[in-house]
């Protein structure tokens, strides 16, 4: 047997990084003129920024993905299970309320981005104070109380904008439930939700060893000597903040992070050590290619105007988790 | 001396579990905990792991357990509980490297010396020909033997087992306790199990220590614990003795 060497971590990161290297480059010449060509410079920055932000928000679900169906003990957890994306959601549709903005000034000062990442953050502690008992972490529990948030706050957010009276579907308070991205970002905002993303990973990619303690039964882990609880506490939190920061810039985008990880799974095994590089780059590789699809699919007027990006993954992605569905009942 | 314990008691909630329990485990020693279901065996084990917070004294290698850093521990006690868990999808390998976590760097990188051990282990339960199969497609024997490869990747000085052989063929758990009586033996393992089996646990262990409500009813070499009177006591079972043509006390219940 071969040991897992700090090489060995490189070489991984390393390949993971150039194949989405490699789709970002191809996609670059993809866009709404149809034409597959390398992009002329008005357009070049423009299409440069929307796949860095795609990426980045792959790479994000993608990675929240796999920590969560390690800690849950579930193959078909999702980042949004917890309820962040409903979270965010509701939060940023309260923040356009501008009678509602205007009670507190506060809010009036905090960027829609920002308010989104509270609302997650908030529907998350909420799903973490109520699945917890004596500060452990039920899995099961946490699972069902997360559907339960994320419902709520789905009826809260169409109750306001029953109540708002603006006609559903046509302003932009649709595009933060389906997820598409917003396109005007502060360069402020892309910063923080970089070092967010990437601080968070490397600190993921730290423990992702003593990560795969997380299927065993509590005493197993500890006695292997893996402090599981606080494992579990410290990951979720930092899964959730990454979560929170890639929906607050584009609303939820389903299924990257449930598609992701199982597809580095069938390459490389149950190890989060290989398992967390390689779904990152599937994560940032899937909303690359699904934003460029929506790019040429706008062109071919099929959509008519640009679909937002949650709109294709939830498309591709309903099928792939019905199939894993299908799949685990059948080996059962 | 690996283990000393000295006057446990442990309540769950305000159900007495362990009342004043001492024991004690030598290098290269198979101890047995005996007793009925609810007699305190797994609640000692958890207490002795560290996973439960009794009154009393627990001292590992002279150092008290609470002063043992849980990493540490993990390089000197080894546990296998009676249903021992791994992702389902994970391979044998997979299931042996995680015994090796504790010893692991920053971002789980392994030494070479992982490696070694791990090689050894394989070798030593004949795993060599399983490594990279998936763990639901394997025997409860075979499942057994991973896991307790698992234990031994730890390079532990003492294994604390929680009824090792409730599932399992009489076959293999003559043959688990065998490799646990060769590992004390030849690399000086102290070994705590408990255990339903009254007949295998005298055959094999050095001293058989029998527990009811909680406490010890009676300890030492399985000749003197194993008399009817006592066991009747303990178990709520008329039952009687033979001698069987090895030499070996054999205990059943009288029906």
């Amino acid at each position: 047997m071969k040991p897992f060497t700090a090489d060995q971590l490189l070489k991984s990161i390393l390949i993971a990084t150039g194949i989405w290297a490699v789709v970002a480059v191809a996609c670059m010449m993809v866009g709404s003129t149809g034409r597959i060509e390398w992009p002329k410079d008005d357009v070049f920055e423009f299409r440069r920024d929307s796949i860095l932000i795609t990426s980045l928000i792959g790479a994000a679900l993608a990675s929240s993905g796999c920590v969560y169906q390690a800690i849950l003990r579930n193959p078909l957890a999702d980042p949004y299970l917890l309820g962040v994306s409903a979270g965010a959601s509701l939060a940023a549709y309260v923040w356009r309320l501008t009678s509602f903005a205007g009670l507190l000034a506060i809010l009036g000062a905090m960027s829609q981005q920002a308010f989104a990442f509270l609302g997650a953050m908030a529907a998350v502690g909420i799903v973490f104070a109520l699945a917890t008992r004596r500060g452990r972490i039920e899995p099961i529990t946490l699972l069902l109380v997360g559907v339960i948030v994320n419902a709520v706050c789905g009826s809260l957010y169409l109750l306001l904008i029953q109540f708002n009276k603006s006609p559903a579907g046509s302003g932009s308070e649709m595009a933060f439930l389906v997820g598409g991205l917003q396109t005007s970002l502060l360069p402020e905002q892309k910063w923080a939700a970089v070092t967010v993303v990437s601080v968070g990973w490397v600190i993921l990619l730290y423990f992702a060893g003593w990560l795969n303690a997380a299927a065993l039964s509590d005493d197993e882990a500890r006695s292997l000597g893996v402090g599981i609880h606080l494992l579990r506490w410290i990951s979720l939190i930092i899964a959730s903040l990454m979560t929170a920061s890639a929906v607050a810039i584009s609303g939820p985008i389903g299924f990257v992070g449930l598609v992701a990880p199982h597809m580095a799974r069938l390459l490389v095994g149950v190890d989060q050590r290989k398992l967390l590089p390689l779904s990152t780059a599937f994560g940032a590789i899937l909303l690359c290619v699904a934003d460029s699809a929506g790019r040429f699919l706008a062109h071919r007027s099929l959509a008519g105007q640009w679909l937002p990006v949650g709109v294709l993954t939830g498309l591709m992605g309903g099928p792939f988790f019905l199939l894993l569905l299908w799949q685990t009942r059948r080996r059962e | 001396m690996l283990l000393t314990a000295n006057n446990l008691s442990f309540a769950y909630a305000t159900k007495p579990a362990l009342r004043d329990v001492s024991i004690t485990l030598d290098a290269g020693q198979i101890v047995a905990l005996l007793g009925p279901n609810g007699s305190g065996k797994s609640t000692l084990i958890k207490c002795l792991l560290g996973d439960l917070s009794p009154t009393g004294s627990i001292v590992w290698e002279n150092t008290p357990l609470v002063a043992w850093p849980r990493r540490n521990l993990a390089k000197h006690v080894a546990y296998l509980p009676q249903t021992p868990s791994a992702d389902p999808q994970s391979r044998v390998i997979d299931v042996l490297r995680l015994g090796r976590a504790a010893h692991w760097g920053a971002f789980g990188i392994e030494s070479a010396q992982d490696a070694t051990v791990i090689a050894e282990v394989t070798a030593l339960l004949g795993l060599n020909d399983l490594l990279s199969r998936p763990l639901d497609t394997l025997s409860g024997g075979q499942r057994q033997r991973v896991f307790v490869g698992r234990c031994l990747a730890q390079e532990p000085r003492a294994l604390l087992l929680d009824e090792p052989s409730t599932h399992l063929d009489l076959k293999h758990q003559v043959e688990l306790l065998q490799l646990l009586k060769r590992l004390a033996a030849e690399r000086q393992l102290g070994v705590l199990m408990a255990s339903h089996d009254l007949n295998l646990a005298a055959a094999f262990a050095d001293e058989l220590v029998l527990l009811m409500e909680g406490s010890i009813a009676t300890k030492g070499p399985a000749d003197a614990v194993l008399q009817p009177e006592t066991l009747e006591k303990v178990f709520g079972l008329p039952m009687e003795r033979l001698h069987l043509d090895s030499g070996r006390p054999g205990v059943f219940p009288r029906l």
